[in-house]
């Protein structure tokens, strides 16, 4: 038998994954507001303006990426059985990472051309998040697939974020504009396909077996979908660079197989399963497998087809949406009972009577309200395609009061 | 009762409170053994390494055997190898979560 080296305290202080997801949620509903009143321009597919840029940004650095790094700073920990670097730097990194990320949001909806102070704000929060998972995973007794997957996905992360810099310093002087468009669209895939991606296949491999309490499947084909998609991931950063269009269409196809792989993945851990009834929420950051699939194949047959320059714009909204907003939401459902449960009820375990995680938030609700969210989306997304402001307008109220229900019960799950 | 059964008995007080089932049902614990007078040693595992309960159920599992006032030193050992399978879960734990 090999025993858990020093049996480890392996929980992070709850009030630093708490603050971000807690801020992340301010972001959520400031973002999505924000898209509400961009139905002009969103429907004309003219993304590329102020307040579509502020909004943008609130909701994937502010929303998404400050739930990723609150439920990193938790699940990295017992995922791979190492304590946080450290904890106090943490705090510190939360600080500078809100008020960089706020500041920032609120440079590129006023004045675009002075968001290069606070995106340096903001890259210094990312690079001091980053340091601190370099330290935290280099700490590690025995590395594995899923450190791969982390470690890339956190290098995609930077790697973005300096193409992100990059950008505001050539708008602002015209360094390398050249190459604006490459960087451009570098940062985008590697802010998505890289960073929010690996880091989803990483954690999903933890936490899918851990919900479905699936045992003795193989973990073997990971490496595989790790080593295609990576390789889809720089066959398409080469071809924005190299302009070959050919080279774009094969990456995209790559990348799709990559997805199928975890998929057809994924579909071999549950059916070894013990637990046949999931959650509901759990199932909803399942069912947002299938839709990250679709979305892949789709941006493969439009650039077979030669219409994926104008079906990226609400290719892109879908696969930020559908695969990684879905997976995070339906996972919210499930990580922030298991925080709460374990800052109130930790110590009382076998001391007296506790409650069950599914007594800290009511499951059911993620049935109306990520239905909504999935409707409210897929709305936005058509209207974008036909052009129709009604049907924009209707899916993203939609979309915004699924997100504000979202929010409350999160927030409510801190009352039990 | 003999020791091994009353410590049993005191550890299906411990709920993994995601699945609702108590730890002994699960056949979280491999081991019970008493090397020294006073002293009890409990080995267990867990239903996945990377669980994030790791810490609350082995501090239950310690709780609950020095609540018995027996034993003046309890020590929890916690292993990866063998793994736990489903398999060891008694016939109702099984039931229960396969609905």
């Amino acid at each position: 038998m090999i025993p858990l080296l020093a049996n480890t305290k392996n929980e992070t202080n709850i009030k630093l994954p708490f603050s971000f997801i807690l801020f992340s949620l301010i972001c959520l509903i400031g973002s999505m507001a924000l898209i509400l009143f961009q139905g002009d321009s969103i429907i004309n597919s003219q993304f590329r303006v102020p307040a579509i840029w502020s909004a943008a940004h609130l909701f994937i650095l502010g929303w998404a990426l400050m739930t990723a790094m609150g439920a990193m700073y938790q699940l990295i920990p017992v995922a791979f059985l190492t304590p946080i670097w450290n904890e106090r730097f943490g705090f510190i990194q939360f600080t500078v990472t809100a008020f960089g990320i706020l500041y920032f949001a609120h440079s590129l909806f006023h004045n675009p051309e002075s968001a290069l102070l606070p995106g340096l704000i903001t890259l210094t929060g990312i690079l001091m998040f980053l340091l601190q998972m370099f330290m935290t995973l280099r700490q590690q007794a025995k590395p594995n697939v899923l450190t791969l997957f982390v470690g890339t996905a956190l290098i995609s992360l930077l790697t973005a974020i300096l193409m992100g810099i990059i950008m505001v310093y050539s708008m602002k002087t015209g360094f390398i504009s050249d190459y604006y468009q490459a960087v451009f669209k570098s940062h985008i895939l590697l802010g998505t396909a890289g960073w929010f991606t690996l880091l989803i296949f990483g954690f999903s491999y933890k936490m899918v077996p851990m919900f479905s309490l699936s045992h003795g499947y193989s973990m073997k084909p990971a490496k595989y979908v790790f080593t295609v998609y990576a390789a889809g991931l720089a066959a398409a950063v080469i071809s924005f660079f190299t302009e070959i269009s050919s080279l774009l269409t094969i990456a995209l196809m790559i990348l799709a197989g990559g997805f199928a792989f975890f998929a057809w993945h994924m579909l071999q851990i549950l059916q070894k399963r013990v637990k046949k009834k999931l959650d509901y929420s759990f199932r909803f950051a399942l069912l947002a497998i299938p839709a990250g699939l679709a979305i892949h194949l789709g941006a493969f047959i439009c650039s077979l087809t030669g219409s994926f320059e104008s079906t990226v714009g609400y290719l892109a909204f879908a696969y930020l949406l559908l695969w990684v907003a879905l997976s995070i939401l339906g996972y919210l459902f499930k990580i922030v009972p298991f925080l709460w449960w374990t800052w109130k009820y930790s110590n009382e375990i076998g001391k007296k009577s506790v409650p069950s995680l599914k007594d800290m938030m009511n499951d059911k609700a993620a049935i109306p309200v990520l239905s909504a969210f999935i409707l409210g989306i897929l709305s936005v997304t058509v209207s974008i395609a036909y052009k129709h402001l009604v049907l924009f307008l209707s899916g993203q109220i939609l979309t915004a009061g699924a997100s504000i229900v979202f929010c409350y019960l999160i927030i409510s799950v801190l009352k039990k | 009762m003999n020791p091994e059964e009353l410590v049993l008995s005191n550890l299906k007080r411990v709920m993994d409170p995601e699945l609702n089932i108590n730890v002994v049902d699960l056949g979280l614990i491999y081991d019970i053994d008493f090397p020294d007078d006073g002293k009890a040693v409990i080995t267990m595992t867990l239903t996945t390494p990377g669980c994030p309960l790791h810490d609350s159920i082995v501090s239950g599992v310690k709780y609950c055997i020095e609540d018995l006032n027996q034993f003046s030193d309890v020590e929890v050992n916690l292993v990866w190898e063998p793994a736990w399978t489903p398999a060891r879960m008694t016939p109702e734990a099984n039931q229960l979560l396969r609905g």
